[in-house]
């Protein structure tokens, strides 16, 4: 099990994975903006997308659980 | 024992003692480590040095202790084998400890050995090579071994700065055996045999109560992710000796040499219009720049350190047309380039190790300041981030510094400007070079205008679009020569390789001083 957490606060522009996905570790699993930079999150693992606890337009914390992978 | 003293009698003799050392702890032994998929240190040193030309020193050199059972225990070499050789045909000394024997642990006369070794390398000024695999102290010869222990740390910080220094940890390390590698230039770890703690997960237990692992505590992973300790980590012992082949082609033999020189495949004249599309001229969009670096250094040539550890921040060797450089850059993908205290720390260092072994920096730069936050100004950004600065102040090896993008506030500093001592400043048309993005500046200046005007948000558009104009931009900068030259994107390569060559005579002598004092 691994998390993918907010390395920073920031607002989600885009998901691009959905639960069930599979994922390669590295994998552009979400875009976060912060610091007026639009950057890619990557997936920690290799495995399969469990839950997406977070969606476009919401605001984060740095550290958020933003994605669990199986 | 034989009557007389003959040739034959003193040469079987010999060969009984060398067979004898070249067993370490035994064939079982060997046989176990082999099964764990480790090499012996024989072996290892073996692949580290061209064939046949490493020369094996000290090597019945054995332990005095006789208490405790220790008589009884010893072995010609006491754990750890020490010599000199050929890499790439330049002379290098190594030293390796042999996990076979009493664990690799550092006896009073282990610890001399790895000291006469290094004594050898100053004398001579040739890098040298740790191969890591121990304990620790040998705790059965008390307070001697400590002796050895010191003289290790002694010696690595003498020649700090005179010979590359290398460690390489090749199985479960503790005490002076993770105190000295980190006293050297740089550490390779490999996967999953290799482990560095002060503590281990015992002592740990029993005082803090935590359960952890020795991998969780301090394998490579952790190493080259949380701590930033790894510089390399590999995947075998077989990748880890390369590694260190690897890493010391870049380098020179000591500070008064020069990195060899390699023949290039690569045009120094080589443009590529690519660079345009990799970096995009909208600054909200982030990009990867390694895709940068590795499109205007020698094809293949970047050999990046600390890759996993304060992303924000990119440093590795490469070359240009043949010639070592150091390469620090801002990486927009991760925290959007920021500098925080851990990116400060590992540029900091690489920063000192290329000026102290004559090795030019190049500056690849687009970074909107200093991460903001609490936690960072509670863990020190004002202490960690002033030792950039101090490191790029006082490096007096060629500077070269190209602006991307973002050449925002005081950061900028940090990546070396002018005024820091940088050589060349060169920049793209895109880059802004400003104290704060463009929006964040009008607010400031215009705060009472923006309120009073009829139309606020027309206002302020207005204002952003004509600071933009004068300000943000590198042409204002390239009018104050703040920047020497605004070069095409596609001109990166060899406008870079120009500035170099014009640089390579560069000389800036030092005053007499004990050291500076830089915030640690």
């Amino acid at each position: 099990m691994a998390d993918v957490n907010a390395p920073m606060p920031g607002k989600i522009c885009e998901v691009k994975v959905s639960p069930g996905d599979t994922v390669i570790e590295d994998q552009e699993v979400l875009v976060l903006e912060a610091m007026k930079m639009e950057m890619p999150i990557v997936a920690t693992a290799a495995g399969t997308v469990k839950s997406v606890n977070c969606k476009t337009g919401e605001a984060v914390q740095g550290g958020d659980i933003l994605i669990v992978i199986d | 024992m034989p009557d007389q003293t003959t040739h034959k009698s003193e040469l079987n003799r010999l060969a009984a003692l060398t067979e004898k050392a070249e067993l370490g702890g035994g064939s079982k032994a060997i046989e176990k480590r082999h099964n764990q998929g480790k090499l012996t240190a024989r072996e290892r040193l073996a692949l580290l040095f061209d064939p046949h030309t490493f020369v094996e020193m000290n090597q019945l050199a054995e332990s005095q202790a006789i208490d405790f059972g220790m008589q009884k225990k010893k072995v010609p070499g006491d754990g750890v084998i020490i010599g000199y050789g050929s890499i790439d045909k330049r002379l290098v000394f190594a030293y390796a400890q042999d996990a076979t024997v009493l664990g690799g642990s550092v006896g009073t006369v282990h610890g001399r050995k790895i000291c006469r070794i290094m004594d050898e390398a100053l004398k001579v000024k040739a890098p040298i090579v740790g191969l890591f695999d121990s304990g620790g102290g040998r705790i059965h010869e008390g307070f001697f071994a400590s002796k050895g222990v010191a003289g290790m740390f002694y010696r690595n910080t003498a020649a700090s700065g005179i010979i590359p220094q290398i460690s390489a940890m090749m199985g479960p390390c503790a005490g002076v055996s993770v105190y000295s590698p980190a006293l050297t230039d740089f550490i390779v770890m490999v996967e999953g045999t290799s482990q560095m703690a002060i503590t281990g997960p015992g002592v740990i237990k029993s005082v803090t109560g935590e359960d952890v692992t020795l991998e969780e505590l301090g394998g490579a992973k952790v190493h080259s992710e949380i701590t930033g300790q790894a510089h390399i980590v590999a995947k075998t012992d077989e990748d880890c000796i390369q590694s260190i082949r690897d890493l010391l082609a870049y380098l020179p033999s000591n500070n008064e040499e020069f990195p060899p020189v390699v023949q290039s495949r690569d045009d120094p004249f080589r443009t590529d219009s690519s660079l345009e599309e990799i970096v995009p001229a909208d600054f909200r969009k982030a990009y990867d720049m390694r895709k940068v670096i590795t499109r205007v250094v020698d094809q293949g040539s970047f050999h990046e350190l600390l890759p996993r550890y304060a992303k924000n921040i990119i440093i590795g060797f490469a070359r240009m047309d043949g010639q070592t450089v150091g390469i620090v850059a801002n990486q927009p993908i991760f925290l959007a380039g920021c500098l925080d205290v851990n990116s400060s720390d590992k540029a900091a260092r690489f920063i000192r190790l290329c000026d102290a072994f004559n090795i030019p920096l190049i500056n690849f730069v687009d970074v909107p300041g200093y991460f903001p936050g609490v936690k960072q100004e509670y863990a020190g950004i004002i202490r960690h981030g002033a030792k950039m600065l101090y490191a790029y102040a006082e490096a007096t090896v060629p500077k070269i510094t190209l602006a991307l993008r973002k050449e925002y506030g005081g950061a900028v500093m940090a990546m070396c400007c002018v005024g820091m001592g940088v050589d060349q400043m060169l920049a793209w048309p895109i880059a802004k070079l400003v104290v704060l993005d463009t929006t964040t500046a009008v607010n400031l200046i215009f705060r009472k205008e923006i309120q009073a005007a009829e139309d606020p948000d027309e206002f302020r558009d207005r204002m952003i679009k004509a600071y933009d104009h004068k300000y943000s931009n590198p042409f204002h900068a390239a009018s104050n020569m703040l920047v020497d030259s605004i070069i095409e994107p596609s001109q990166t390569r060899p406008a870079l390789i120009k500035a170099l060559d014009m640089l390579k005579t560069k000389k800036r002598a030092k005053p007499f001083r004990r050291h500076g004092n830089i915030p640690l």
